[in-house]
């Protein structure tokens, strides 16, 4: 954006010179801004358009008002589903922050064979959610996974069934998601770690402040932008959260482990249930722009803020 | 050139005999979602007596049901429908014929009399304002409970033919060392247990009026109580590890003695085959423990796009004839697993499950349907699956409690 505009402040004689660079910029952007408008905001306007109607297998624009949206909130497993969200917002976001940045911590002081922790941590990010559900549904099945494996080593009483109950379910969902994503997080924290003035970590240190404290005090406020990118990345994952589900729990037992984008996928395709769907998909819309939106909104000016400085 | 017209000398001849006579090859896009090696064994039986009388077949596979039925949705809208699709009769496909976009196929239905040789209420579902909308190409029974006879004789029972009598019978498999029920602790297979239930314990008025009308006062009902009691009594007979577990794999702890009984459709006859069992021998059929015999239908059906091109429409008449031959119900059925949707077809080369199911339907008071055919919606459906999903697996919810949420779930969706 800033670019155009100082090409045109540019003094020059010939009109055409300063029209052109605008001109040719706004032309690149044309393809890009129509798929924008078309296809996420056109779709994000049709979506609510249908939700509005009685559609079920087809689209058919009979308006029934807001009833899709009675019927949602008064489905048991939709609000089980958007509980489930918050409990796997927080656990996979926060799991992924607090273990990403102490693995990030633990690579920055000097591990030894930093290289070969770094890949082994980055490993499961080549690996699609669907595999990973794949792989821990194994790994938690208490008839052939851990249990079964610490019950044959002789700790008989030994439980970890959570994938089996409806109410530890979701909880599995955090630990398979955590395990994928902490490799990108901690190369992202490690990135941010690696451009810290050395020349801190010397005053510090003339200073007596315990390494602790430094990174607690000076460095986390320091790394701000990282944790903000981390969010965000994040937060996008847990919102189109539906492959890991899938394949780890296949929303269930029961409905316990469903996620709203699985509801919504479902709806639409399997239960020919297009109206309810799409009220779904824009009740979850309005949600992530409710959370999601202040903490944008206030870091982005405090960054702004921060630069006019 | 030249071998372009001999085929179509031999389609004219061919046709000849059938109703719709065409001069041309008649070329059927045919798309399904029968991928696994059972289901493709059967449907090549079918090809090859469309291809002897002259048809030629394009096959569209495509894996998974939903998958499959979208496409042949998002193909119609698109303006490129395949010519013959299968899909699931039901509320779906009568919303597809309202919307114009389906062909009848009542020519080749009339001159064969489908309305006499098919089950009254599988000719009822097939039909959208007295057009045949679909062709049912089998029946696949629901209430089937499947059990290792080594495991029974382990724990000195005999094969139920009561709900009560299944639970004792059950305790005693615990005690011996065998797990019950092998279920997959999937929504559809827990709904397809507690049919069983429902049909066990209600019996088959019950059942049949519970979901042709889906009455406030029925769900609500004793009856429905004791259903609910007895499906949470079967709560404890199944292994920890049932959730999220496949039905083929249940029917593999079956085969192997693991578990005693599985509930299942009688497409676990597939599964059985391919374990080196032959069906009846050491792993045994029955129907489930009920207060009157009744077999839940459900078939595997084939609609027919709205097309406007004299071919197609031969092809698609073409394609009803030979889905519904004798000759090919018998070779279709017997890969498939399941029995000829025709009740006239000779039963006598089929394995002994299938003959017990035959022999049944013969009686149309057994006639009963799943869900989706009595015309319930695919939300309804689909709640119903939820609630039974959601009552089983919970620790703490009574039968009372469940009982209700289901009656709630019904009434929210319909």
């Amino acid at each position: 954006m800033a670019e155009p505009a100082q090409g045109a402040l540019k003094p020059s004689h010939d009109g055409r010179r300063r029209w052109r660079p605008q001109w040719t910029a706004k032309m690149a952007l044309i393809p890009a801004m129509t798929i924008t408008i078309v296809c996420f905001y056109g779709f994000i306007i049709w979506t609510f358009v249908i939700s509005l109607t009685r559609s079920r297998l087809l689209p058919v624009y009979k308006f029934t008002g807001f009833d899709q949206y009675i019927r949602l909130f008064a489905n048991e497993r939709w609000w089980t589903a958007m509980q489930n969200l918050a409990i796997h917002g927080c656990l996979f976001i926060g799991g992924c922050v607090v273990f990403g940045y102490l693995l990030a911590i633990l690579i920055d002081r000097g591990i030894k064979a930093e290289g070969m922790f770094r890949t082994i941590f980055m490993l499961p990010l080549s690996m699609s959610f669907i595999v990973t559900g794949v792989i821990w549904q194994w790994v938690m099945n208490p008839g052939l996974g851990l249990q079964d494996a610490v019950r044959e080593l002789g700790w008989t009483t030994f439980e970890f069934n959570w994938i089996v109950r409806q109410d530890r379910s979701i909880y599995t969902l955090a630990i398979a998601g955590v395990w994928q994503q902490v490799g990108l997080c901690m190369a992202l924290f490690l990135a941010g770690l690696r451009n810290i003035d050395p020349n801190i970590w010397k005053a510090s240190r003339v200073d007596g402040i315990p390494v602790w404290r430094v990174y607690f005090h000076i460095v986390t406020p320091m790394m701000r932008t990282v944790f903000f990118t981390v969010f965000i990345l994040m937060s996008a994952i847990v919102m189109k959260a539906f492959d890991l589900v899938v394949a780890l729990t296949g929303g269930g037992p029961g409905f316990s482990s469903d996620l709203p984008a699985r509801f919504v996928v479902d709806h639409i395709l399997n239960r020919q249930e297009l109206g309810l769907g799409a009220a779904g998909a824009f009740v979850l819309l309005c949600t992530v722009i409710a959370v999601i939106s202040p903490y944008i909104h206030f870091e982005l000016r405090k960054e702004r803020g921060g630069r006019g400085h | 050139m030249k071998k372009f017209s001999k085929v179509a000398a031999l389609a004219t001849f061919l046709s000849a005999s059938v109703s719709a006579g065409a001069l041309h090859a008649q070329t059927a896009e045919v798309l399904h979602w029968w991928t696994s090696g059972s289901e493709q064994a059967a449907l090549a039986e079918v090809r090859s007596a469309f291809e002897a009388q002259g048809g030629t077949w394009v096959d569209t596979p495509i894996a998974g049901g939903g998958n499959a039925r979208a496409a042949a949705v998002n193909r119609m809208l698109g303006g490129d429908p395949a010519t013959v699709f299968q899909f699931s009769i039901g509320q779906q496909l009568r919303e597809l014929a309202d919307q114009g976009l389906l062909a009848n196929v009542n020519a080749v239905a009339e001159e064969e009399d489908w309305d006499n040789k098919l089950p009254p209420l599988i000719v009822k579902a097939a039909k959208y304002d007295g057009d045949y909308i679909a062709a049912p190409i089998n029946i696949h029974g629901e209430n089937w409970m499947f059990f290792n006879k080594a495991a029974l004789e382990k724990a000195g029972v005999e094969v139920p033919k009561s709900w009560p009598e299944f639970i004792e019978a059950a305790k005693k498999l615990g005690d011996a060392g065998v797990i019950p029920i092998g279920l997959g602790g999937q929504p559809w297979q827990e709904r397809i247990m507690f049919n069983s239930v429902l049909l066990g314990v209600g019996g088959r008025d019950f059942y049949a009026k519970i979901y042709s009308t889906l009455d406030d006062d029925l769900l609500a009902s004793d009856t429905m109580r004791k259903v609910f009691e007895t499906f949470a009594a079967l709560k404890p007979f199944v292994d920890e590890s049932s959730p999220g577990r496949n039905w083929n794999e249940a029917t593999n702890m079956v085969i192997r003695g693991d578990a005693a009984f599985q509930f299942m459709g009688d497409w676990a006859k597939g599964e059985i085959i391919a374990g080196g069992v032959e069906p009846g021998t050491t792993v045994g059929c029955a129907f489930a423990p009920a207060i009157d015999t009744a077999y839940i239908m459900t078939v595997d059906a084939f609609a027919f796009s709205a097309i406007a091109d004299d071919d197609a429409i031969a092809a698609q008449q073409k394609m009803a004839h030979v889905m519904l031959e004798p000759d090919v119900q018998i070779a279709f059925n017997k890969k498939k697993g399941s029995i000829p949707a025709r009740l006239d077809v000779p039963a006598d080369s089929f394995d002994a499950c299938a003959q017990m199911a035959i022999a049944t339907l013969q009686d149309k008071k057994t006639h009963l349907v799943s869900t989706g055919l009595f015309g319930v919606p695919s939300a309804v459906s689909g709640a119903i699956d939820d609630s039974i999903s959601n009552f089983w697996n919970s620790a703490d919810m009574s039968p009372e409690e469940g009982q209700e949420q289901f009656r709630q779930a019904i009434s929210y969706a319909k």
